[in-house]
C-alpha cells in the first residue's frame, strides 16, 4: 500500500502541469548569493521591486512576489517556466535598465538565480507552478503578399487603439494605460522593434500575440486570432520596422539652387539623407530626466547660398500644444519623491538644435549641455505650442539668453510623429558660419511635455556633425592623373639610374 | 583577437615556408615581402575591435623600417637583395615584368586617389586619453585635497570595524544606483540604458585597466570634478561625466568609490606606488 502511494505520488509529480521545478536547496542558496550581489539593487532584497533605484526607473523593475512575468512561453496569466526566467536574465530587456547577463553570469549561475527568483512567489510551489509550454512553431518566411491580411487582422483586433494607426505607440487609449501596479505604461512603438522587451524575432512577436504580456494591458490573442492570421499579423508588424536602429554619426546637408520656402513642408527635404540619432535622458545637471519620452530623432538638412534648414522628426505619444516651454525654465535641484506629479498641460512639447555660437577653434566645442562660460552655444529653440522659434545664446544652463539671430520655423504633428523645420542664415550674428564642405558640430534636445520635461529636464543627444555637401564636386580625374604621373616619373628615374649605372659599369 | 584569421595567416606562412624550401627557394627579399603582407593582414583582420586605419599605417611604417633593418643587418644578404633588384631592372628577360610593374604602381596610386576622393567624408574624430594626468591637488567643499597623498578616510574600517565599513558600502550602493548606473550600467560595464547616447561611451569598471590600476584619490578627482574638471591638455574632451561635488557630499563620493571596488572585486592601487 505504502509503495502504491509512493508510485502514485511519483507519477503525479513527474507529469507535466503538476510537477514543480524548484531546483535544489544548493541552487537556491547559490541563486540568493548572486541575487543579493547583482539584482537586489533594483529588484529589492525581498524581490518586491522596492529599492533605491525604483523611483528612477521606467519601466519599473519587476516585482517577483507577484509571479507576473512579461516574457513567457506559457498561457496568458500563467507563471513562466524556469527556461523562460533564464532567458529573460540571459537576454535582458532591451531599452530598459535590465541588461543581458549572458557572459557575465554562467549558465549554471543563471539557472540557480532563476530558481531563487521562484522562491519569491508561493505560486511556483503550488498546483500551477509549472504550467505547460505553448509551442511556437518556427516562423514561416516573411511574405509581402501577407501584409494586406495582416493589416486586416491589425484593424479587426483594434491594435491601433493602443499602438496607433501606424504602430507608433500613439493610439487613443495609449495615454490611459496602466500596468498591474498602477504605473503608467506606454504601448510598444512597432516601428522600433529593437525596443521590444520580449525580444523581436518573428517567433518572439508571434509568441507575444499568443501568450500576451502578463502584468501589462497586452492581452493574449491565442483564442481570438487563428494561427495563420497571427503569422499574417507578425508579417505586418515585421514590415513596420528595421531590425536595428542604425544610428547615424553625422548629418549631410544637400545644396539647393532655389530659396527654401517653409510652406513646402517636409517635401523640401526630398532626397536629403536622413540620420537617426539616439536621444537619452539628461542626467548630468539638475532637472535630471530618468525616463525621457523620446528615444530618437531623425534629422535631414538642406542649404542654399545663404540659408540652412533642418528637418527634425520624432515619435511622441501625444502632442502637448498647451502650456509653454523654454530652456531657461527653472527645474528642481533634487528630484521630487514622486517624479510624475506635474499636471498635464503645463508644459508643451519643444525641440532645439544647437551649434557652437562662434567659429570653433580646432575641435574644441562648447560643453554639450547649454554651452559653458568659455564657449557659448547658439540654441535654435522651437516651442511647439506657439509654432514660433527663437535663437538663444547659452553659456551654461544658468545663462540662456536671447540672441540677435532670427530663424523661421514650422511644425506639424500627425499620427504620433512630430515634424519640425527650423531655418536660419548660414552666417550667424554670433560668428559661426556653416561653410560648404566642412563639418559643423551640432546637437539636439527634445522636450516631451507629457513627461513634464521642461528647462534642463529633457532628452539630449551627444555632439554630432552636420556636413554641407558641396554643390559642385570636382572631378577626381585631375588629382588621379597628377599622382599617377608623379609616381611614374619616380619609377622611370629609378629604372633609368639603375640601367645607366649598369651600362657604365659594363663599359 | 580574432583567432581564426590569425591562425590562417600563420598556417599560410608555414605552408609557404615548406613549399618553397622544397620546390622554389625564395630569396630574402621575397620573404620580407611575404612577412610584410602577413603582418598587414594580421593587423587588419586579427584584432577586435578593428584598429583604425591610421594606427595600421603607423604600425606598418614601423614594420617596414624593421624589415629593412633586418635585411641590412647582414651585408651579404643586402648585396644579394640589391643585386636581385638590379637584375630585374636591367636584364631583358624581365622586360615584360618590369613594364607590368611600371604600369601597375601608378595605376594603383590613381585608384587610391580615386577611392579617397569618392569615399564619403568622415567627421573629425576626437581622441580619448584614457587616464588624463591629475592635478597635484584639488579643492572640494572648501578643502584642499592633495591627490598624491589623499586616502579614502573610510578604507581603514575594512579591517578595524567591519560593521561600519558595511554601512559605507551600502551607502555607496545607494549612491551608485541613484546616480551612476544609467550610464555605467548594472554590472559596471559601461553599458547602462543611456550609454548608447553618449560619445565617448561611459567607462567600464570591470576592465582591469580602469579602477583596478588607479588610486582612490584619482577616482575622487574624476568623480568630484567630472568632465568640466579635465585638464586642458589633450582637449577636446567630450566626456559627459558630471562634476558630482555639486550634488554629493565628500563622504558620499568616498562611499561610492568603496562600492565600485566591492562590486567589481578589485583592490584600489595603494597610495605611494608609482603611477
Amino acid at each position: 500500500m505504502t509503495r502504491l502511494v509512493l508510485i502514485l505520488a511519483y507519477l503525479v509529480a513527474a507529469s507535466p502541469g503538476f510537477g514543480q521545478d524548484l531546483g535544489t536547496e544548493e541552487q537556491r542558496q547559490r541563486g540568493k548569493e548572486i541575487y543579493d550581489a547583482k539584482c537586489s539593487h533594483c529588484h529589492g532584497m525581498a524581490g518586491d521591486a522596492v529599492s533605491v533605484a525604483t523611483a528612477y526607473l521606467r519601466p519599473a523593475p519587476r516585482d517577483f512576489t507577484s509571479g507576473q512575468y512579461k516574457f513567457r512561453t506559457t498561457g496568458s496569466g500563467e507563471l513562466p517556466t524556469t527556461e523562460d526566467i533564464k532567458r529573460s536574465i540571459r537576454e535582458g530587456m532591451p531599452y530598459t535598465s535590465m541588461p543581458p547577463w549572458e557572459g557575465i553570469l554562467s549558465e549554471s549561475e543563471i539557472e540557480a538565480l532563476a530558481y531563487y527568483l521562484k522562491t519569491f512567489s508561493n505560486d511556483f510551489a503550488g498546483p500551477y507552478g509549472n504550467p505547460e509550454v505553448i509551442p511556437v512553431p518556427s516562423a514561416p518566411p516573411y511574405r509581402e503578399d501577407n501584409l494586406a491580411r495582416g493589416r486586416e487582422v491589425f484593424e479587426a483586433n483594434q491594435c491601433a487603439d493602443c499602438h496607433g494607426e501606424n504602430g507608433r505607440g500613439n493610439g487613443p487609449s495609449a495615454l490611459d494605460l496602466e500596468d498591474e501596479w498602477g504605473f503608467p505604461i506606454r504601448p510598444a512603438d512597432m516601428t522600433k522593434r529593437w525596443t521590444f522587451r520580449a525580444s523581436a524575432t518573428r517567433e518572439d512577436i508571434y509568441r507575444t500575440f499568443t501568450t500576451g504580456l502578463n502584468g501589462t494591458p497586452m492581452p493574449s490573442y491565442e483564442q481570438s486570432i487563428d494561427e495563420e492570421d497571427r503569422w499574417a499579423l507578425v508579417d505586418y508588424v515585421w514590415s513596420l520596422s528595421e531590425d536595428l536602429p542604425d544610428y547615424g554619426t553625422m548629418v549631410t546637408a544637400i545644396g539647393r539652387a532655389t530659396p527654401i520656402d517653409l510652406s513646402a513642408g517636409a517635401a523640401l527635404f526630398d532626397g536629403a539623407p536622413a540620420s537617426y540619432l539616439p536621444i537619452v535622458g539628461q542626467l548630468i545637471e539638475p532637472g535630471r530626466s530618468f525616463y525621457p519620452g523620446v528615444n530618437g530623432i531623425t534629422v535631414q538638412a538642406v542649404y542654399t547660398q545663404d540659408e540652412i534648414a533642418f528637418h527634425l522628426s520624432w515619435h511622441d505619444m501625444t502632442a502637448e500644444m498647451s502650456g509653454s516651454n523654454h530652456p531657461s525654465m527653472p527645474v528642481p535641484r533634487f528630484e521630487p519623491e514622486y517624479p510624475d506629479s506635474s499636471e498635464v498641460g503645463e508644459f508643451s512639447d519643444a525641440v532645439a538644435l544647437m551649434v557652437p555660437a562662434d567659429a570653433s577653434e580646432g575641435q574644441e566645442k562648447p560643453y554639450f549641455m547649454f554651452g559653458d562660460a568659455k564657449r557659448a552655444m547658439s540654441i535654435w529653440f522651437a516651442d511647439l505650442a506657439t509654432d514660433t522659434a527663437a535663437v538663444l545664446i547659452g553659456r551654461g544652463s544658468a545663462s540662456v539668453l536671447p540672441a540677435d539671430d532670427l530663424i523661421e520655423s514650422t511644425a506639424t504633428y500627425e499620427d504620433g510623429a512630430w515634424s519640425a523645420i527650423l531655418k536660419g542664415r548660414r552666417q550667424l550674428e554670433s560668428g559661426l558660419h556653416f561653410a560648404e564642405a566642412t563639418f559643423t558640430p551640432v546637437t539636439f534636445s527634445v522636450w516631451d511635455g507629457l513627461n513634464a520635461e521642461h528647462g534642463n529636464r529633457r532628452g539630449i543627444a551627444a555632439w554630432y556633425h552636420v556636413y554641407l555637401e558641396p554643390m559642385e564636386t570636382e572631378s577626381a580625374a585631375l588629382p588621379m592623373a597628377k599622382w599617377a604621373l608623379i609616381v611614374l616619373l619616380i619609377e622611370l628615374a629609378v629604372i633609368g639610374l639603375v640601367r645607366w649605372r649598369h651600362h657604365r659599369l659594363a663599359a | 583577437m580574432n583567432l581564426l584569421p590569425l591562425l590562417l595567416i600563420v598556417a599560410l606562412l608555414v605552408a609557404i615556408r615548406f613549399a618553397t624550401v622544397r620546390w622554389l627557394p625564395l630569396n630574402r627579399l621575397a620573404w620580407l615581402a611575404i612577412w610584410w603582407v602577413a603582418i598587414y593582414a594580421g593587423l587588419a583582420t586579427g584584432i577586435d575591435p578593428p584598429l583604425p586605419s591610421s594606427i595600421i599605417v603607423l604600425f606598418m611604417a614601423i614594420v617596414s623600417l624593421a624589415l629593412v633593418a633586418y635585411l641590412s643587418a647582414d651585408s651579404d644578404e643586402l648585396t644579394s637583395a640589391i643585386k636581385a633588384v638590379n637584375t630585374f631592372i636591367v636584364e631583358p628577360r624581365f622586360r615584360i615584368g618590369l613594364i607590368i610593374v611600371a604600369v601597375a604602381v601608378p595605376a594603383l596610386t590613381a585608384f587610391k586617389v580615386y577611392s579617397d576622393l569618392s569615399s564619403p567624408p568622415q567627421p573629425p574624430s576626437s581622441g580619448r586619453t584614457i587616464h588624463p594626468p591629475p592635478p597635484a591637488s584639488i579643492n572640494v567643499s572648501g578643502q584642499t585635497v592633495n591627490l598624491a597623498t589623499a586616502t579614502n578616510p573610510y578604507r581603514e574600517l575594512e579591517h578595524s570595524d567591519q560593521a561600519a565599513f558595511a554601512e559605507h558600502v551600502a551607502n555607496g550602493r545607494r549612491i551608485y544606483f541613484e546616480n551612476c548606473f544609467y550610464c555605467h550600467g548594472d554590472n559596471m560595464q559601461g553599458a547602462g540604458m543611456f550609454a548608447h547616447g553618449y560619445d565617448p561611451i561611459p567607462a567600464n569598471f570591470n576592465d582591469p585597466t580602469t579602477i583596478a590600476m588607479l588610486q582612490e584619490s584619482y577616482l575622487f578627482w574624476r568623480i568630484a570634478k567630472g568632465a568640466p574638471g579635465l585638464p586642458s591638455e589633450s582637449t577636446p574632451w567630450s566626456s559627459a561625466m558630471p562634476a558630482w561635488e555639486e550634488f554629493l557630499t565628500d563622504e558620499e563620493m568616498w562611499d561610492v568609490i568603496i562600492f565600485l571596488y566591492e562590486f567589481t572585486g578589485y583592490e584600489p592601487r595603494a597610495q605611494g606606488m608609482p603611477h
